[in-house]
């Protein structure tokens, strides 16, 4: 597996918090540990991505920040969507973050197969029954709608 | 008789050949199914792990050229509108199927006789209708019986997926504008049911099922047809068939997982390796191709969506992926709108949050900054998708056609597809989304997101071996033999005259069935190599 350098670490640590900054009650990106842990969970998820981060972090190193993110999202350097890829799913993985936004992550709820039998009850397809029969029948079959 | 010679080999082990194998080897007769791929590996079926979607885009990457699964081969899609999607292994793409299950209609087997375009199919609605209720009993088939868009029906064996919030608040909606709408029917159980299990609404299903509740064939089929006796073998890549000097077919040759060639005879051979992988055998072999028509009428249905997003908590990270309901209210054709056919649209839950923020349906750019939240709490749970699926008419220069330049792992030549889409479904398209709009702001929404054409949406194959009575219109007869070879029998999509509106692998299925037992029904009188 690729190992991301510590240096890397903080050239994607200055992208990540113009991508996601802190703001409307949610952590930045650096606070949800993008470039540390979450990047160590999204390479493990993702060995392919590690080489193509590399290359793309070596190449804009030496630009600050906003000029990165400038340069990457205008395609001057390509890689943002392997930037984007890991700034965002890296994100999405933090317990933090999904305890903010309130989203259990899949949690499994077994479907109800009564559901749609309830809500007929409601009447809620008798409308689309009282209407009858929408479709063409075969020719020659004998059927009309 | 040679004691490696079976009855039948199938190329092919995703629901065609399973349907097949499943009816072959019911009626006593030995059968070898060749895979080029292997069996799906659930341990990357992620849902409800944190690294789900980030798993999800590679490895149930829905673009045989982007996953690059040692099952896969290559398709040059730089000169198609759209790119075909597939998933190469055990169950087929079927591994990877939203398991939408929608049986075509009466009036898709008459496009001729109806609306005056493309060719009527050598069997009509009735004939399948059988066949139909059989596979919905393979294929654990939830739903409910007495949609009026279509004849009436048995029953399938499971009730319908639930509605929940999306999907009610969608027929509220097309009540209120008086359109047609039913329950979504999908091969998704929603009860223990055989080996599957009941469904977990993780919004999941083209990314591998974890539950093991989506009906697939390594699923549903294969465990019980290795335990019958089938001989499953799995990356074993056909190369070609091989022939005889009377011009019938004596088996396949192909490579097997260690690079071995090999040839397995057999007195049939049956192609269910889809629209694209069936022509890639035939061209390879250069044989059934008097018409000409071997990799042409290749047909794709052209694919857009129409997202809303609302300011209530729907909770749209939640359901099957199957959809919650289905409407066919502008199905059948009106000439009035500009177009002939139509299309089917289905509701769905808008699923886990990476997609909604990456450059793709939710916008070309994504959203960055502190538009990152605002997007971001806007969209997850908040917003439900309506997908459109345009009847693609079939027109003899959209092809797949083997490509001198690309080869698999086993040195088997890769295919380029050649696919343009019609003024006809691009008319049909326009008028299903400002009809979608319409309905998204009926249904409440805020903002609206109206995708047409997604290139990446090929995932129905369909065409490019047609069936029909006349050899020189057609490559097998109505039941898939070859015309020109009478061995030799197709019963996968590509056989398919037209391509309906609807997701096609219940009418796969189905067809597949009826043929296999006309095979077996015919067997006495099959002619088979000396
Ligand atoms: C992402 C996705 C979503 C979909 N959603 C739906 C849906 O909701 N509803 C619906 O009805 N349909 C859906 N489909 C389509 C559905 O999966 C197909 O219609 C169905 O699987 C076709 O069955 P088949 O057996 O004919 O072909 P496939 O399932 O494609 O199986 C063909 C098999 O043949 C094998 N093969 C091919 N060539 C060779 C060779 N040379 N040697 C050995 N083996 C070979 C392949 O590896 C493959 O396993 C979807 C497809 C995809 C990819
Ligand atoms: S929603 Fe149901 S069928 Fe789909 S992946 Fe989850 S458990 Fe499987």
């Amino acid at each position: 597996m690729t190992a991301i350098a510590p240096d890397l670490r903080a050239v994607l640590a200055g992208i990540a918090d113009v991508l996601i900054p802190a703001a409307q009650g949610m952590p930045s990106a650096t606070e949800a540990g993008v470039p540390e842990a979450l990047l160590d969970e999204v390479v493990r998820a993702r060995p392919d991505l590690a080489a193509p981060l590399v290359e793309v972090l070596t190449a804009v190193a030496t630009d600050d920040a906003a000029t990165a993110v400038a340069r990457l999202r205008a395609g001057a350097v390509p890689g943002f969507d392997t930037v984007a890829v890991v700034v965002a799913g890296g994100y999405l993985m933090s317990p933090r973050v999904m305890a903010e936004l309130g989203y259990p992550g899949q949690e499994a709820k077994i479907v109800d197969p009564d559901d749609v039998i309830r809500t007929l009850h409601d009447g809620l397809l008798d409308p689309v029954i009282e209407r009858g029969p929408i479709y063409r029948p075969t020719p020659g079959t004998g059927e009309s709608r | 008789m040679d004691v490696d010679r079976v009855d039948a080999v199938i190329v092919g082990a995703g629901p065609s050949g399973a349907v097949t194998a499943r009816r072959l080897a019911d009626a006593g007769m030995s059968v070898v199914c060749l895979e080029q791929g292997g069996w799906p590996d659930y341990s990357k079926a992620r849902a409800g792990f944190p690294d789900f979607e980030l798993v999800a885009r590679k490895h149930w990457d829905w673009n045989p050229n982007t996953r690059r699964a040692p099952g896969d081969y290559p398709v040059d899609d730089g000169d198609s509108d759209i790119t075909a999607l597939m998933y190469n292994g055990v169950g087929g793409s079927a591994v990877m199927y939203a398991a939408h299950w929608e049986r075509f209609l009466p009036s898709d087997f008459r496009v001729r006789t109806l609306d005056g375009v493309a060719d009527d199919w050598p069997v009509t609605y009735e004939d399948l209708e059988p066949y139909f209720d059989e596979v919905e009993r393979q294929f654990a088939v939830s739903g409910l019986e007495g949609d009026p868009a279509l004849p009436p029906a048995t029953a399938p064996p499971l009730p319908p997926v639930p509605l929940n919030k999306v999907g009610r608040r969608g027929a509220e909606a097309l009540n209120r504008l008086g359109w047609h709408w039913w329950p979504g029917s999908n091969a998704i159980a929603t009860k223990d049911y055989g080996r599957l299990h009941a469904c977990a609404q993780s919004t999941a299903c083209p990314f591998g099922c974890p539950v093991g509740a989506k009906a697939s064939p390594d699923r549903t089929h294969w465990p019980d047809l290795v335990a019958d006796g089938v001989r499953l073998v799995t990356g074993a890549r056909v190369r070609e068939l091989v022939t005889t000097a009377s011009g019938l077919v004596d088996g396949v040759g192909y490579v097997d997982h260690d690079g071995v060639e090999r040839i397995q005879r057999a007195q049939v051979v049956i192609l269910c390796a889809n629209a694209i992988g069936t022509p890639r055998i035939l061209l390879n072999s250069g044989l059934a191709n008097s018409s000409g028509l071997v990799g042409r009428r290749l047909m794709m249905h052209p694919f857009g969506n129409a997202i809303g997003i609302f300011d209530e908590d729907l909770e749209s990270w939640r359901g099957p992926l199957g959809q919650h309901l289905h409407s066919l209210q502008f199905y059948e054709t009106d000439v009035a709108r500009g177009f002939v056919r139509g299309a089917k649209w289905n509701l769905l839950p808008s699923g886990a949050p990476l997609s909604m923020m990456l450059p793709g349906l939710w916008g070309t750019e994504g959203s960055w900054g502190e538009d990152f939240h605002t997007a971001l709490r806007a969209r997850l749970g908040r917003s439900a998708i309506w997908t459109v699926i345009c009847e693609d008419l079939p027109d003899e220069s959209n092809r797949v056609v083997l490509d001198p330049d690309t080869v698999d792992a086993a040195g088997v030549p890769g295919v380029r597809i050649e696919y343009r889409t019609s003024e006809n479904a691009r008319a049909m398209m326009d008028f299903h989304l400002t009809k979608l709009e319409l309905v998204l702001r009926e249904m409440g929404a805020t903002q609206t997101i109206l995708n047409g054409h997604i290139r990446a949406s090929g995932w129905h194959l369909m065409g490019t071996a047609v069936m029909g009575r006349d050899p020189a219109t057609s490559v097998v007869d109505p039941v898939g033999r070859c015309h020109d070879v009478p061995n030799l029998f197709v019963l996968d999509g590509s056989t398919f005259p037209t391509s309906s509106g609807v997701n096609p692998t219940a009418t796969i299925a189905a067809n597949a069935l009826r043929c296999a037992d006309a095979l077996v029904r015919d067997r006495a009188a099959q002619v088979v190599p000396a």
